[in-house]
């Protein structure tokens, strides 16, 4: 599972708010650019992108491989064609569309190891001012806490479950009691919570996380910029 | 201690602070949901109860906290969250072909939780009929295939025709099933905190 780990590697050290942009300018690129050239290119880039965040790019596909029978499934679908078998011509733009799902992902990898949840929270609460940013900042943090617990309760539901031949059950049965045991056990946990935020003045306005860029980030912020330009460019004048 | 304001402590009320836990702990419930896959035959991709999940969003917390619920789901996905199918997470999963299924999400939560409320109040739904359930969540799904379909047929630059097929008609009994367990789960009266 891909999730991130502390380290030393020059993305660690960069604001999160730069790494976004570098993301959003490379997906931004890859959407106006989906040519063989292009995307050539852009795989270089998404190497040297993962260099920096010193992440083993066959791990990133791994955490992919769910993905791979859509993308394989999309330029066969796309190529076949009633009286000729299989015209090539017309599975092209499926497989380039899939290649560039898969550099975006790797490029979004490198963001989710390098970055932890604090710093983008601080990120969310900078770009979402006022009372709707708090929510989504302290949200978020309140998902990477609970998602491990409520993981474990499901696991605890389903050995239950199985040691009691459920597994015997038609699906929509079995779907059924698993979310029902899910469910309340999730809204206890949510009401003791709620309860426990409130013991602990719960409020609007707590002392933000601090955000800063450092020298390192201005080539980030350049590389980000570039992208985003360089698709401005593209969309506009160039394919 | 280095920040020492002195700024007036802003509490959040007691009902918004609920609210707050619930939504958080439902968009959790999704991601660990992500995780329960059941086999299906028709199509690569499994059948997860992560529909269901935005079913019941719009049921159980109302249209508006449902949705919000919703958001928050994506957004820790965005930020790095394994929260997506087979703990899939980062921006490349919104923006890769099922993405659209997932920004549907929140709309679709927001329109099953109106019918079913019957506008943007959450009411008891032991007052509602099985027919608004039913209505509000196959308005959920068009929500869902509506703006998932398109996107990928966009994403993968496939035929409309390929997309429709794939993205949508292998999934229906299945949509199916999840609602006939939805009506069971609002009908028993099983979930305590509704």
């Amino acid at each position: 599972m891909l999730s991130y780990e502390p380290g030393d590697s020059v993305a660690h050290h960069l604001d999160p708010r730069s790494k976004l942009l570098v993301q959003g300018g490379f997906a931004a690129v890859a959407f106006v650019y989906t040519t063989p050239r292009g995307l050539a290119a852009l795989t270089a880039v998404a190497f040297g992108l993962l260099a920096v965040a010193r992440t083993a790019p066959h791990r990133v596909l791994w955490e992919f491989r769910f993905v791979f029978p859509f993308l394989f499934a999309a330029p066969l679908l796309g190529g076949f064609a009633w009286g000729a078998w299989f015209v090539p011509e017309d599975a092209i733009p499926s497989a380039l569309a899939g290649y560039r799902a898969l550099l975006v992902f790797l490029v979004a990898a490198a963001y989710v190891r390098t970055t932890p949840v604090r710093d983008s929270r601080a990120a969310i609460q900078w770009a979402v001012p006022g009372r709707p940013g708090q929510f989504l900042g302290m949200g978020v943090a309140f998902v990477f806490r609970f998602l491990p617990v409520l993981r474990a309760d499901i696991g605890r539901i389903r050995d239950g479950y199985r040691a009691r031949l459920g597994t015997e059950r038609s699906v929509p049965e079995r779907m059924g009691l698993l979310v029902v045991a899910a469910f309340n056990r999730a809204f206890d946990r949510a009401d003791r919570f709620s309860l426990a935020l409130r013991a602990r003045c719960f409020s609007w306005n707590p002392t933000l996380p601090e955000v800063g860029f450092s020298p390192l980030d201005v080539p980030a912020v350049l590389v980000g910029t570039a992208f985003l330009a360089i698709a401005g460019y593209g969309a506009i004048w160039a394919p | 201690m280095s920040n020492s304001t002195a700024a007036e402590v802003d509490l959040v009320g007691d009902e918004t602070t609920l609210n707050i836990a619930r939504a958080a702990l439902f968009a959790a419930l999704m991601g660990a949901f992500a995780y329960v896959a059941f086999p299906y035959p028709l199509s690569p991709a499994p059948v997860t109860l992560q529909v269901l999940g935005v079913f019941l969003a719009g049921l159980f917390l109302g249209p508006l906290w449902g949705a919000a619920a919703m958001v928050l789901y994506l957004l820790a996905g965005a930020l790095g969250a394994p929260v997506f199918s087979n703990g899939g997470a980062g921006l490349g999963v919104l923006l890769g072909p099922t993405g659209g299924y997932l920004f549907s999400y929140p709309l679709a939560a927001l329109a099953v939780g109106a019918v079913a409320h019957g506008g943007l109040e959450l009411r008891s739904l032991a007052e509602a009929s099985v027919a608004r359930l039913v209505g509000g969540m196959v308005l959920g799904v068009a929500v869902i295939y509506g703006i998932g379909v398109p996107f990928l047929w966009w994403n993968l630059e496939m035929t409309l025709r390929t997309a429709v097929v794939t993205g949508a008609v292998v999934f229906v009994p299945a949509e199916a099933a999840k609602m006939t367990a939805a009506i069971g789960i609002v009908r028993s009266d099983a979930i305590r905190a509704a």
